[in-house]
């Protein structure tokens, strides 16, 4: 078991890949810490030392926003621009696309699932 | 893709010539009135009230500082919503 920036316990996977179960880390930004740390790509996990570990516990405290604090500085520039009454905050309000997609059609991400229309049918 | 940074903010004159006037005038209260969504915020422009155009009136717009940067347009809606009729049937249910 290995705990790496907070609640995050990836384990029989190689580093790179296990690393990007941390919300705010991806495949690239991955790949930048096993090499700013010196770690073999084709480890894993478990097979990890313990200072190995902390040296890359370190380097993402260190230079990178994960989790729980990404997710808030998320919602803060979500947030900041509801505040201001802007046209992009409007549409983060109404759960609508911000950045002037159709939505005459699609758009299903921001809308969720299709409601039905009671008495459409011809 | 974004606008060259060689060629300055885009603002209409005439906005910069009225915000100018309010400001000497010293009465920073008054609505100034334009019909220019495309002219830029401008950081001399923070702290007065302009009222934009949204094709039917004006609407009010206290300029802050984080506006800076963003067109007047985006803060005066062109479009009200009021939602479909059929919306408001299923929420009754």
């Amino acid at each position: 078991m290995a705990r790496i920036a907070g609640v995050n316990i990836p384990t029989g996977k190689r580093v790179p890949i296990a690393l990007t179960y941390i919300t705010g880390i991806g495949p690239s930004k991955a790949k930048e810490i096993i090499e700013a740390v010196g770690v073999d790509g084709t480890r894993r996990v478990n097979e990890l030392s313990d200072a190995e570990v902390l040296s890359i516990r370190e380097y993402i405290d260190a230079n990178l926003t994960v989790e729980g604090d990404l997710r808030r500085e998320r919602q803060m520039n979500v947030k900041r621009l509801m505040d201001l009454g802007c046209y992009r905050g409007l549409r983060h309000r109404r759960n609508l696309p911000v950045r002037g997609q159709r939505t005459h059609t699609n758009a299903r991400t921001r809308k969720g699932p299709a409601k039905a229309i009671a008495g459409k049918k011809k | 893709m974004s606008r060259s940074v060689w060629k300055g903010p885009f603002v209409d004159a005439y906005v910069l010539k009225k915000a100018e006037a309010v400001r000497e005038s010293g009465r920073t209260n008054d609505v100034i009135k334009i019909w220019s969504r495309r002219s830029t915020i401008l950081p001399q422009f923070v702290g007065l009230t302009f009222g934009v155009y949204n094709g039917q009136k004006h609407i009010p717009v206290n300029v802050t500082e984080e506006m800076i940067g963003q067109k007047f347009g985006e803060y005066s809606p062109t479009r009200t919503y009021y939602g479909h009729a059929a919306d408001k049937k299923a929420k009754r249910k």
